[in-house]
């Protein structure tokens, strides 16, 4: 390969550090990049199942538009998990989202120790 | 030291020379690959990237 003759061009103390510079910049970016899009790796941060925040993003964000889903229409899959129920709700946007209704803790049902 | 013919300027390097600094690069380089290949497996099995 005729790529060695860079090397009778630019010197290699000059060439070296550029390059690997640029290979450590770009690479640095790239994860920037990444982990500023994501959010598992915050989740693996504080210990949480991974992606399980954006799960959690997810159903709040549909919050306002939960009220105009047409829950109705969508024949809603009912599944108990942990005492509560889960709802699959159709959003606006065409995506579905899990709602899980919980029965509102009343005082009395509080037992004090 | 009387200049060696086969000195090559800018540079001033013999193209033997510059064939192996070129090879030290290339090596490194596929170091730095199969590191990445590995690292990239390893993020695309333990994180939701690729689902």
């Amino acid at each position: 390969m005729n790529n060695a003759k860079m090397w009778l061009v630019v010197k290699p103390t000059v060439g070296i550090p550029l390059f690997l510079s640029a290979v450590a910049i770009g690479s640095f970016a790239v994860h920037l990049a990444v982990l500023s899009k994501t959010n598992w790796y915050e989740d693996y941060l504080v210990g949480q199942e991974l992606g399980s925040s954006a799960q959690s993003a997810a159903l709040t964000e549909g919050g306002p538009a939960l009220a105009s889903a047409d829950v109705t229409a969508t024949p809603a899959t009912f599944a108990t998990e942990a005492g509560g129920q889960v709802v699959l709700v159709l959003m606006p946007d065409g995506t579905t989202a899990k709602a899980i209704l919980q029965t509102p803790v009343s005082l009395t049902d509080v037992q004090y120790r | 030291m009387a200049d060696d013919p086969d000195k090559v300027w800018p540079t001033g390097l013999t193209l033997k020379e510059a064939e192996e600094v070129h090879s030290y690069i290339i090596d490194g380089t596929r170091v730095f690959g199969v590191i990445a290949i590995i690292a990239h497996l390893l993020v695309a099995a333990s994180t939701p990237w690729l689902g």
